[in-house]
């Protein structure tokens, strides 16, 4: 059947506007911040809220243990270790704020997400024209990426179904950004197991390890251009507080691992690397966490990130820092 | 082979040692599309523009492919600048029907992935070797496991049924005529032969697709026109089991039959297809629709023959004592640009039914199988348009014999499994389009839809 060519608007041209100018009616998948959903896992958070409670206890017992010693030696030096406290707890509780306000900022993404996993699933029905718009929408502004952007608006044909579409989108456009954000991670992990093996006390443990933790997901998120959604975050804080958790324990419990290693100074510095690498781990984990909350399309099997390289690394830190 | 200094023997020694080669057969029945697959594979692999979902090239480890001499000097190279001038000139046409063998290679270089092998060799070297050939002589191979009593009894009783009868209705009157146990006559034999050719020639130019057309040599001689070895052809058996005796017709057409079988199909065989490592099977899907229910089933019956010969399975170790077998095995549907996007779904559904034994039997061998609706040359572009107040997609390209673009609405292919609905026998009618001009202006390659699939699928654990 045979019609006029003159009506005929090529289906090519809608992606590639979409492609090109990042419309196709985002506003349906990139939704405003809005208030997040309350969820009813009331046993959860109840366990939750006590385990935080129990962890502030411990680091309270801590400090108080050190402000008494410091107050036991002379005045001045406890007046001077409180105000210290004080100071350390104020600036821990404004950079937490600080961080938190500057994830609000970014965009929620989890209908993206959503739309991507029923692409990748369902028989294509000519969708992924509105999700490359969403997408190209998200990283309109990043420069960096604009190659990349424009080898996927190249290659991609009227000819190619959604779930070509959006496996170009991942292999071209996100693979760069994984990468980048798998350093962030790495570098992050490698700071706070130098920082936890170096630090003194359990509060300076403490304020270490949540800021970089707040710090890393906050890098990650600005990198992929979107946060976890509430579910999500609320994993993410989790991994956080047990590192927090950890690094704490383990620096209270030092001299009590010393001793059981046999008090030598081989003893005190092995058990302080340990502790190093430990908390590195436990900061990876929670970087790699917020990789596959913050990214768009959901990682593959074959492009998942792994520990091995982050482990490795830890793993030479001692002779670095030796 | 002269060595003449230190230069050329490490040349020659890396060539042996390091280089590895994948031979790649490209199967189908006539008018499948091999010649058009074959050039466009080798320009886009030259080209390298449009290949985003082979895994060498979006990883970038990709570094150019050159065409190199073949590994068999005395068959006959591959007209590919024939042939892309052709699709790509100022009448872009697509090329004649292939007349004979054609033999091409292409090296690939790269830069393997693992650190292991990139110790070993920084840039490692793929050399593709393809074969071109009319899609009639596949059709010879499956005459290798069939004795002259079984393949004559095959083709008569083929030849009986409707839609071939009235073709064959001339020869099988003569053959009513003769007598099989009769003393051989040289003139005897020489008119069945040429009633029998004149039958698959008819068979050849039929309306509806006939895809069993054995052998293949009658219709599509190569450079063997005129040879006696061409002078035989099915006749029913005779009555007494003793009179197959020597100098009967009978003996007479079965000594040719076997001669036929050892001096030309088997050497085919070998020379070819017995070391392929990769194979896709091309399917003119679209074609066997047109041609309605009874064509359809011709074709599938022509591809499950015309795969059996092959060694499908996995491979191992022991590949240099037992022979290489085909471990991957594509089924491709082409021609996938003729109809519209959102179909290209359901154009793989109906393949995947077509070639289900097929693939059954592949699989169970131990070889992998995979399904693609694919297009070698992309002549068009899916369009939406407005029709009686309905959104119809439709294709946009110029078809074959005219001279400007159209938009046609090429009908779509049922999601069930009916793809035949009862009661209207050729409910199909998908137009051939011709290649769009100004095709050799683009610097990145032939578009084509999926053939960078196709190639990930059958070389990328090479290209590791």
């Amino acid at each position: 059947m045979e019609l006029e060519l003159d009506r005929a608007a090529a289906v090519p041209a809608e992606e590639e506007t979409a492609l090109l100018t990042g419309s196709g009616d985002p506003a349906e998948l990139l939704p405003a911040p809005a208030a997040p959903v309350r969820t009813t896992r009331r046993l959860g958070r109840w366990l939750f809220g006590a385990l935080a409670a129990l962890v502030v206890v411990a680091l309270g017992f801590d400090t108080a243990d050190l402000l008494n010693r410091a107050f036991a030696t002379s005045v001045a030096l406890g007046v001077l270790v409180a105000l210290l406290a004080a100071t350390a707890g104020i600036a821990a509780v404004a950079m937490l704020v600080n961080e938190l306000l500057s994830l609000r900022r970014l965009r929620r993404i989890e209908e993206l997400r959503a739309e991507a996993g029923r692409l990748e699933v369902e028989a294509p029905g000519g969708r992924a024209d509105r999700f490359a718009g969403s997408l190209v929408a998200l990283y309109a502004d990043r420069r960096e990426l604009a190659p990349a952007l424009a080898r996927v608006r190249d290659h991609v044909t009227d000819a190619h179904d959604e779930h070509e579409v959006v496996r170009l989108l991942d292999r071209e456009v996100l693979a760069p950004l994984d990468r980048a954000a798998y350093q962030r991670v790495l570098l992050a992990s490698r700071d706070t197991a130098v920082a936890t093996a170096l630090s003194p006390a359990a509060l300076l443990d403490f304020a270490v390890v949540l800021w970089r933790n707040l710090k890393l997901v906050r890098e990650i998120a600005s990198l992929y251009g979107a946060r976890p959604g509430y579910v999500g975050s609320l994993r993410l804080l989790r991994r956080m507080l047990a590192n927090i958790a950890v690094a704490g324990v383990t620096e209270s419990a030092h001299h009590v691992a010393v001793e059981a290693l046999g008090g030598s100074l081989a003893a005190a510095i092995s058990t302080r690397m340990g502790q190093g690498v430990i908390n590195g781990l436990l900061t990876a984990r929670v970087g790699l966490t917020a990789m596959h909350l913050c990214r768009p399309i959901a990682f593959g099997t074959d492009n998942r990130p792994s520990l091995n390289r982050i482990r490795k690394e830890l793993l030479s830190v001692p002779k670095q820092v030796l | 082979m002269r060595i003449p200094d230190l230069n050329s023997l490490y040349d020659a020694g890396s060539r042996l040692l390091l280089e590895s080669t994948v031979r790649v057969g490209v199967t189908g029945l006539r008018r499948a599309g091999k010649t058009v697959f074959v050039t466009a594979l080798v320009d886009n692999l030259l080209k390298a523009g449009r290949l985003p979902f082979l895994d060498v090239m979006s990883s970038g480890r990709f570094q150019a492919a050159r065409l190199r001499p073949q590994p068999d000097p005395d068959v006959p190279r591959f007209d590919f600048e024939g042939h892309l001038a052709v699709l790509t000139g100022p009448d872009p046409h697509w090329p004649e029907p292939t007349r004979g063998i054609g033999q091409m290679r292409v090296s690939l270089r790269y830069r393997p992935d693992s650190a292991l092998k990139r110790a070993v060799q920084p840039v490692a070297t793929l050399n593709l070797d393809l074969v071109d050939y009319p899609g009639e002589w596949l059709l010879d191979l499956p005459l290798l496991r069939q004795s002259f009593a079984e393949w004559s009894a095959l083709t008569l009783e083929l030849a009986a049924r409707p839609p071939r009868d009235e073709l064959s209705a001339s020869w099988r009157g003569w053959l009513a005529t003769i007598d099989p146990m009769a003393s051989a006559e040289e003139e005897t034999a020489r008119r069945g032969a040429a009633l029998y050719t004149d039958y698959l020639h008819a068979c050849r130019r039929a309306d509806t697709l006939l895809s069993l057309i054995q052998p293949g040599r009658f219709v599509e001689p190569g450079d063997m026109k005129d040879a006696p070895l061409l002078t035989f052809c099915p006749l029913p058996p005779p009555q007494f089991a003793g009179s197959r005796g020597r100098g009967s017709l009978w003996a007479l057409m079965e000594e040719r039959y076997e001669a036929y079988k050892t001096n030309v199909v088997r050497r085919f065989f070998s020379e070819h297809f017995a070391k392929l490592d990769r194979q896709i099977v091309l399917i003119d899907v679209l074609g066997a629709l047109n041609a309605g229910p009874a064509g359809m089933a011709d074709m599938k019956r022509a591809l499950e023959l015309s795969l059996e010969p092959f060694r499908h399975g996995s491979s191992g170790w022991l590949d240099w004592l037992l022979g290489t077998k085909i471990d991957r095995v594509l089924f491709a549907a082409t021609k996938a640009d003729h109809i519209a996007a959102h179909q290209h779904a359901q154009l793989r559904a109906l393949l995947d039914r077509l070639v289900g034994d097929a693939r059954n039997a592949i699989r169970f061998e131990g070889a992998q199988v995979e399904t693609m609706a694919i297009a070698a040359l992309k002549c068009t572009d899916s369009v939406v348009t407005e029709h009686e107040g309905r959104q119809l997609r439709c294709v946009r390209g110029v078809p074959v014999g005219r001279d400007r673009p159209t938009v046609l609405f090429p009908g779509e292919i049922p999601e069930d499994a009916e793809a035949f609905p009862p009661g209207r026998d050729r409910p199909y009618n998908f137009l051939a389009f011709r290649p769009p001009d100004d095709l050799g202006r683009d610097p990145r390659g032939l578009p084509h839809i999926r053939v960078d699939q196709a190639l990930q699928f059958l070389l990328g654990d090479y290209l590791l």
